[in-house]
C-alpha cells in the first residue's frame, strides 16, 4: 500500500491517482495483458511498433552478418569487396590457425580471469558504497556522494597513476586491472537510484524483525535488487572484459595481456589509428583474420547476455510488498 | 590498510562536524549531531570503508599530478613538475583562438550526441515494453545490444563504407536522382554522421537500465490504472514513465556532467583536415598538441581541469534544475 | 659541468671517430684518468671492430630492454634468436613488452614515470627530443667512443650530416640511430603493368609521363565503369594529420619540396641555401597545381585523401584503379594476391616521378634507433652494455646473425659471400613454396626491433629480384643533401609548438581544398596571409634563429 505512494509519481501534474485498491494477494498477473480490449488506435501503433523494431533489428544485425560473413570468407573475397552477408569462397582457416594460437588462448584465459576478478571486486564495492549513499537520513551522505561524483571529472592522468602502481608494486599483478578501476562512479549512482526506489518500509519492518544493517543489505535489499544486480554484472562485465588500457599500462608480458589487447594489435596494427611510428607498411594483416578476432572476442559476452536476461523479469516487487 | 581505513573514517566523519554543515534547500527531517548519528548508523557508516579507501587511494591520490597544469612538466622529469609555479598554460589556451574552435566543436558535438542518445534508449524501452511476444522481444533486445560490441575500428570502417561515393546511402539517393555526395570530405555532415553512428551504436544498449527499472514498478500500478479505466498510453504516460523517473534524472544529469567527454578514438579516426572545422574536439586537439611537444602534459592537464570544473558546474546546475524541478537528484 | 665536453664533442665526433677507431682499446689506456673505471664489469678490454663481444662475467649480465611485440611474430622465449644469443654474447635481455599497435604511448609513459628500461630500441629520430630536457635519457653522443663499430660506420659512410640533425640544442645527440649504408628508396607508386604493355605506356619517368600514363588508362581503361579513377590512393590513417601521405610527399619532392608524410613547416630550399616555409614556397604550390589538374582532369580519385586503405585497396583489386602508393611489400602482400580475381592482371612498382629538380631524390640514411635511460651511466655494466648495443646493432657480425640466423641452422654463405636461406624456411617470399617454418615467426630472426639499417651487402641479401630492379631503377639519381639542423632550445620548442599546433591543421586543410579544386589558386595570396596570420613567419624566425646559432657553433 504505501509501496504504491512510494513509487507513484509526484510529478507537479496529478495522475488519475491509482488509489490503492485492495487486490486479491493470488491474482495472476501474467494476465494483464489481454484483460482491456486494445482500441484501434492501439492496435494500429502494435504495427508499427513490430515494423520499427524490425527495422532497428536489421540495422544492428547486419553489419554483425557482415563480420560473421568475413570471418569465414576468403581473404580476396573480403579485399574485393564481394562479400555481404553471406561467407564467399567459404573458409575455416583462420579459425583453425588462431584456435591453435596458445598466446590466443592464454590470453583469452587472462581475459576471462581479470573479467571475473574484477567484476567481483567492483560489485561489492559499489553494492555496498551504492546501499549507504541511498540512505537519505544519513549524516554526511551529500560529502559522501561528492567523495564520489568530483572523481568523474578530477583525475590524476596516467603519470601519477602509473607511479602509483609502480610504487604499491602491483605491475605485472591482476590487482593493477582489478583495484584501480573497482567503482565507476556512473555506475554507482545508478545502483544508488535503484535503491532509492526500494519502499523503506521494508527495511523497517525487517530492523523491526530484528535484522541489522548487514543483514537488511543481505537478506532484504540485495534479493530485490535482482535485476539492478544483473545490469551491474553486465555493465562491468562487458567494460573489464573491453578493457585493454591498464593491461597495457601496467602488465609487461604478453603472457599476461588479455586477450583485447592480442586483438587491438592486430587490428590497430593494421589500421595505424595510434600507430606513428611510420611502420606501417611492415604489417600485413589479413582482413579475415581481423572479422576472426571480432567474432571470438563478441561471442562468450553476447551468451552471456540471456543468463543476465532472465533477472529482467517484472513484478519482483509484488511478491516482496505483499510478503 | 586498516590504519589507512581508520585514518579515512576519522577524516571524512570528522571534518564536517567541526563546521556548522550548509544545508541547501531541502530540509533534513531531523538534525543529528555527529556523535548520534555515529550511534545510530556505524554498521552503515562501516560499510563506506572499503570504497572510501578506494576512492582516496586510487582516485584522490593522483590528483596530485594536477600540480603540472601550474608548473613545466619535463617527460622524464619529476612528475610534479619543475620551476616556478605559473599560470601561463590557462594563459595559453585562453587566448587560443584555435582552442575555443574546438571547445565550440566539443560543445556542439556532445550536446547533438546527448540531443539523441538519450531520450532514444527510453523510447525504445518502452516500445519493448509493449511488445507481448516475449521470445521476439528477447531477440530484438538481444539484437539491439549488439553494435555496443563492435571496437570502434570496426565501426568505423563500416562509416566509412557506407558513405563513400559508391558506398549504400549513395546509392539510395542515386535512386531519387541525388548527385553522390563525399560524405566524409564535407564539414556539414560530419556531427550528422557522427551523431546517428554514436545512436546506432548505444541505443540498444542503454535501454538495459530501463528495463532493469521498469521490473521495479509495482504491477499494482497497472491494475489500479485500468480499474480506473486508463487506456494503454494512460498507463504509460502515469505508470511507466513515473516509474523510471529516478532512472532518467540520474543518468541525465550524469550525462550532462560528461558530455564533454566525446569519444576520442572515434573522432580521430573519423576525422581529416576537411572536416576539421566542425569534427576537431579538444580531445583531438590535445593529442596533436601532445604529438608536437615536450610541455604539452602541463598544457593538457590545464585544460583537463578546467573541463573538470565545467563538468562540475553542469552537474551541479542540472542537479539544482532537476531537484526544483521534479525533485529528484543525486545529492 | 660538461661544457668543455659539450662543445668538443660535436667536432669530435666524425674527426674523433677514426681516431678512436684506430686507438681502440688504447684509449682506456690513456693518460687522462678513466671516467669508466667503475663500470667495466664484464666489458672485453680488447673489443673492437672485428671482434664479437662477449661479456666477460661467469653469469649472463642481465640488461632491461622495451619490446616492441610484432603481430606477425609474437614473442617466443624459445627463438633460437634468444638461446643464440645469451649463447654468443652471454647477455639476457630482459623484456618489457608492449604490442606495436602502442608501443610509442608505452615508451612515453615509462620514460615520464621514471620507469624506463635500460635500452629502448625502434625510437625514430626526433622521438627522443621530448625526453632530452629532463635529463633522463643518455646523451649517447657523449659515449660513442665505446662503440668501435658505430663510429667506423659514421666514418666510413659519411654520416655526420645526418647525425646533425639529431643534435640537441646542447649540441649532444641523445637517439643512437640505425644508419642505412646506401640511401633507400622504398614508397612509390604500384602500378597495373599489364594495362602498361597492352595501351602501349612506356614506365613513366617524369612528371609528365606519370600524368600521360593516367590519361591513357582512363581513357582506354576507365570507359563504361562507374567509379573509374586511373588513380585513387591509400595511406590517410597514419596519421590521419598528413592524408594522402605518399602521393603527396612524391609528387612534392619532385618539385623539391618536402611534404605529405614528410612534410615540415619549414623545408630547406636548396637553391637560396636558406630555410623557408614549407606551405608558402613554390614548389609547394605548384605541387598543389599538380594534384589539382589529376582531380579536375578526373584522372586522381577525389576520396583519395579522405578513405580507408582498404576502400583503396578494393577499388584497385575490382579494377576500378590502375595506380596506387605502395612499397614492394605492398605489391606483395597485397595488390597481388588481391588481384587474382581479374584475369591477366599483373603489377608492379615505378620509380619516383622526377620534376623541375631533376633527376634527383632527398637523402636522409637514418633509421629508428636506440635511446638509453640516463641511469644506465652509473651501472657498473655500462661499458659492456654499449659494446653488446654497438655488435648487435652495428657491427656486421651481429647484424648478419640478427637478420640471418645461424649458419646451417637457418642459412648457408658460400664462398663468394652469397647467403642462402635454409629451404625450409621462408622469409619475405623466398622459399615460398618448400617451407614450413617462418624465419621470423619461428626462429625470432628478422626481428624489427634488431634488424634496422646495415651495410649495402646485408641490405641486398634479402632483396628479390623485383626489389632489386625497383632500386636499380633509381639508382642514377643524385642524393640531395641532408637539412642542416636547427635544433630548439626549450623555450624555442615551447614556442615553436604552439604556433605549429594551429598552423599544421590549417595547412592540410587548405591544401585538400586546394587539391580538390573547392578553392581556387587566384586565392593563394590569401592562404599566405592567412598563414602569417597563424605566426607563421615568427615560426621561421625561429628556426632561422636556430640554425644560425648552430653554424655559430
Amino acid at each position: 500500500m504505501v509501496a504504491i505512494e512510494q513509487s507513484a509519481p509526484r510529478a507537479p501534474a496529478t495522475p488519475p491517482a491509482p488509489p490503492a485498491k485492495p487486490r486479491l494477494v493470488t491474482a495472476p498477473r501474467r494476465r494483464r495483458w489481454g484483460r482491456i480490449h486494445d482500441t484501434r488506435g492501439y492496435r494500429a501503433f502494435q504495427v508499427f511498433n513490430a515494423i520499427g523494431l524490425t527495422l532497428v533489428v536489421i540495422a544492428t544485425l547486419v553489419p554483425f552478418v557482415h563480420v560473421v560473413a568475413k570471418s569465414f570468407s576468403s581473404e580476396v573475397a573480403i579485399r574485393t569487396g564481394r562479400v555481404n552477408l553471406l561467407p564467399i569462397g567459404f573458409n575455416v582457416d583462420t579459425y583453425r590457425l588462431v584456435s591453435h594460437d596458445h598466446l590466443f588462448w592464454l590470453n583469452y584465459w587472462n581475459t576471462i580471469k581479470y573479467t571475473s576478478v574484477s567484476t567481483v571486486v567492483a560489485l561489492v564495492l559499489t553494492t555496498t558504497y551504492a546501499f549507504v549513499l541511498s540512505k537519505k537520513h544519513l549524516k554526511g551522505r551529500t560529502l559522501l556522494i561528492w567523495v564520489a561524483v568530483f572523481t568523474m571529472f578530477f583525475s590524476g592522468g596516467i603519470i601519477p597513476n602509473f607511479v602509483l602502481i609502480s610504487a604499491m608494486g602491483l605491475r605485472n599483478q591482476i590487482w593493477a586491472i582489478a583495484l584501480p578501476n573497482a567503482i565507476s562512479v556512473f555506475n554507482l549512482l545508478v545502483m544508488k537510484a535503484f535503491f532509492e526506489n526500494l519502499p523503506p518500509e521494508l527495511e523497517e519492518a525487517a530492523a523491526v524483525d530484528g535484522l541489522n544493517t548487514y543483514g537488511i543489505l543481505m537478506r532484504i535489499v540485495l534479493p530485490l535488487s535482482k535485476a539492478v544486480l544483473a545490469t551491474m554484472t553486465l555493465f562491468y562485465s562487458v567494460s573489464f572484459w573491453n578493457s585493454w588500457f591498464p593491461a597495457f599500462l601496467y602488465l609487461d608480458h604478453q603472457n599476461l595481456n588479455p586477450v583485447t589487447i592480442y586483438l587491438r594489435n592486430l587490428l590497430v596494427g593494421a589500421t595505424g589509428g595510434t600507430n606513428m611510428g611510420g611502420q606501417i607498411s611492415d604489417l600485413h594483416i589479413s582482413a579475415n583474420v581481423q572479422a576472426v578476432a571480432i567474432v571470438l572476442i563478441c561471442v562468450p559476452i553476447l551468451l552471456v547476455y540471456p543468463f543476465i536476461q532472465r533477472y529482467f523479469v517484472r513484478g519482483v516487487m509484488l511478491g516482496a510488498v505483499k510478503g | 590498510m586498516t590504519n589507512l581505513e581508520a585514518d579515512v573514517g576519522i577524516r571524512v566523519m570528522g571534518s564536517p562536524a567541526t563546521a556548522p554543515t550548509p544545508r541547501m534547500g531541502a530540509a533534513k527531517p531531523r538534525k543529528r549531531t555527529w556523535r548520534q548519528a555515529f550511534r545510530r548508523d556505524w554498521q552503515l557508516y562501516s560499510l563506506a570503508l572499503g570504497p572510501i579507501a578506494f576512492f582516496l587511494v586510487f582516485r584522490y591520490l593522483p590528483m596530485i599530478g594536477n600540480v603540472i597544469a601550474f608548473r613545466r612538466f619535463r617527460p622524464g622529469g619529476s612528475i610534479l613538475g619543475t620551476g616556478p609555479f605559473t599560470l601561463n598554460y590557462f594563459d595559453r589556451f585562453i587566448h587560443s583562438k584555435t582552442f575555443w574552435h574546438v571547445f565550440e566543436n566539443t560543445l556542439i558535438l556532445g550536446g547533438l550526441t546527448l540531443l539523441f542518445t538519450f531520450p532514444l534508449p527510453i523510447v525504445l524501452a518502452l516500445l519493448l515494453n509493449e511488445v507481448r511476444n516475449g521470445t521476439w522481444k528477447r531477440f530484438v533486445q538481444s539484437v539491439s545490444y549488439l553494435p555496443h560490441f563492435l571496437s570502434i575500428v570496426v565501426v568505423v570502417t563500416i562509416i566509412y563504407q557506407v558513405t563513400a561515393l559508391d558506398g549504400l546511402v549513395n546509392q539510395a539517393i542515386h535512386r531519387f536522382g541525388v548527385t553522390p555526395i563525399p560524405f566524409m570530405q564535407q564539414p556539414e555532415w560530419f556531427r550528422t554522421i557522427f551523431v546517428s553512428s554514436e545512436v546506432w551504436q548505444t541505443v540498444g544498449w542503454g535501454t538495459i537500465l530501463y528495463l532493469a527499472a521498469l521490473t521495479m514498478i509495482d504491477d499494482d500500478l497497472y491494475e489500479a490504472a485500468k480499474i480506473d479505466g486508463a487506456n494503454r498510453w494512460r498507463q504509460t504516460w502515469h505508470v511507466t514513465l513515473p516509474g523510471l523517473r529516478t532512472t532518467m534524472i540520474t543518468l541525465l544529469i550524469l550525462n550532462v556532467g560528461t558530455f564533454l567527454g566525446v569519444s576520442f578514438e572515434k573522432v580521430y579516426l573519423m576525422e581529416n583536415p576537411l572536416t576539421y572545422s566542425t569534427a576537431d574536439i579538444l580531445s583531438t586537439y590535445l593529442f596533436r598538441v601532445g604529438m608536437a611537444s615536450a610541455s604539452s602534459l602541463s598544457y593538457a592537464t590545464a585544460i583537463g581541469l578546467f573541463e573538470a570544473v565545467i563538468g562540475l558546474v553542469l552537474i551541479m546546475s542540472t542537479n539544482l534544475i532537476a531537484k526544483r524541478t521534479v525533485g529528484t537528484s543525486l545529492w | 659541468m660538461y661544457h668543455s665536453n659539450r662543445r668538443r664533442s660535436l667536432t669530435s665526433v666524425s674527426a674523433g671517430a677514426a681516431v678512436v677507431l684506430a686507438l681502440g682499446f688504447a684509449s682506456a689506456c690513456s693518460s687522462k684518468p678513466d671516467e669508466f673505471k667503475d663500470k667495466r664489469v664484464g666489458a672485453m678490454s680488447n673489443y673492437a671492430v672485428g671482434v664479437d663481444f662477449r661479456a666477460t662475467t661467469d653469469q649472463p649480465l642481465h640488461f632491461s630492454m622495451m619490446y616492441n611485440n610484432h603481430p606477425n611474430y609474437p614473442l617466443n622465449e624459445d627463438w633460437l634468436f634468444w638461446s643464440e644469443l645469451e649463447k654468443r654474447t652471454n647477455v639476457h635481455l630482459d623484456l618489457v613488452e608492449a604490442p606495436l599497435s602502442d608501443y610509442n604511448q608505452k615508451r612515453t609513459t615509462l620514460i615520464n614515470a621514471g620507469q624506463a628500461p635500460q635500452i629502448i630500441p625502434k625510437t625514430y629520430p626526433g622521438q627522443e627530443n621530448e625526453y632530452v630536457s629532463s635529463g633522463a635519457i643518455l646523451p649517447v653522443s657523449d659515449y660513442v667512443n665505446l662503440m668501435p663499430n658505430y663510429s667506423a660506420r659514421v666514418q666510413n659512410w659519411n654520416m655526420q650530416s645526418d647525425l646533425d640533425t639529431l643534435t640537441q640544442a646542447d649540441g649532444k645527440y641523445y637517439n643512437l640511430a640505425g644508419m642505412h649504408e646506401e640511401k633507400r628508396t622504398e614508397y612509390s607508386f604500384a602500378v597495373r603493368t599489364d594495362l602498361l604493355t597492352k595501351d602501349g605506356i612506356a614506365t613513366p619517368k617524369t612528371l609528365d609521363d606519370f600524368e600521360n600514363m593516367l590519361k591513357v588508362l582512363k581513357d582506354k581503361e576507365c570507359a563504361g565503369v562507374a567509379g573509374c579513377y586511373p588513380l585513387s590512393d591509400r595511406f590517410n590513417f597514419a596519421p590521419p594529420e598528413r592524408p594522402g601521405g605518399n602521393l603527396i610527399r612524391t609528387i612534392a619532392a619532385a618539385f623539391g619540396v618536402r611534404a605529405g608524410w614528410d612534410y615540415n613547416t619549414v623545408s630547406w630550399d636548396f637553391n637560396q641555401k636558406k630555410y623557408v616555409l614549407t606551405a608558402e614556397s613554390d614548389a609547394y604550390k605548384q605541387t598543389l597545381q599538380y594534384l589539382n589538374k589529376l582531380v579536375t582532369e578526373g584522372l586522381l580519385d577525389p576520396e583519395s585523401f579522405t578513405q580507408q586503405d582498404d576502400q583503396a585497396l578494393q577499388k584497385f583489386a575490382q579494377g576500378k584503379s590502375f595506380v596506387i602508393s605502395s612499397n614492394i611489400q605492398n605489391v606483395i602482400n597485397d595488390y597481388r594476391p588481391n588481384l587474382k580475381n581479374i584475369p591477366g592482371a599483373t603489377v608492379g612498382m615505378i620509380p619516383p616521378p622526377t620534376g623541375p629538380m631533376g633527376n634527383v631524390m632527398f637523402g636522409g640514411r637514418l633509421e629508428n634507433g636506440i635511446i638509453f635511460n640516463a641511469d644506465v651511466k652509473d651501472s657498473p655494466n655500462f661499458v659492456a652494455m654499449m659494446q653488446f648495443v654497438d655488435w648487435l646493432w652495428y657491427s656486421e657480425n651481429g647484424q648478419e646473425f640478427a637478420k640471418w640466423g645461424v649458419p646451417g641452422v637457418t642459412y648457408t654463405k658460400d664462398a663468394n659471400g652469397k647467403r642462402t636461406l635454409n629451404p625450409d624456411i621462408t622469409m619475405l617470399g623466398f622459399n615460398a613454396d618448400t617451407a614450413t617454418k617462418q624465419l621470423q615467426k619461428d626462429y625470432g630472426f628478422y626481428n624489427g626491433i634488431f634488424v634496422y639499417g646495415g651495410t649495402r651487402d646485408l641490405m641486398h641479401s634479402f632483396y628479390s629480384d623485383e626489389e632489386q630492379a625497383f632500386l636499380d631503377s633509381v639508382k642514377d639519381r643524385e642524393v640531395l643533401p641532408v637539412p642542416p639542423p636547427q635544433p630548439f632550445d626549450e623555450d624555442q620548442q615551447d614556442q615553436a609548438t604552439q604556433i605549429e599546433v594551429d598552423l599544421t591543421p590549417h595547412v592540410m586543410q587548405e591544401s585538400l581544398k586546394f587539391i580538390l579544386g573547392s578553392r581556387s589558386f587566384d586565392d593563394w595570396g590569401n592562404f599566405v596571409k592567412e598563414l602569417d596570420g597563424l605566426d607563421a613567419q615568427t615560426y621561421l624566425g625561429l628556426v632561422t634563429d636556430a640554425y644560425n646559432a648552430f653554424q655559430q657553433r
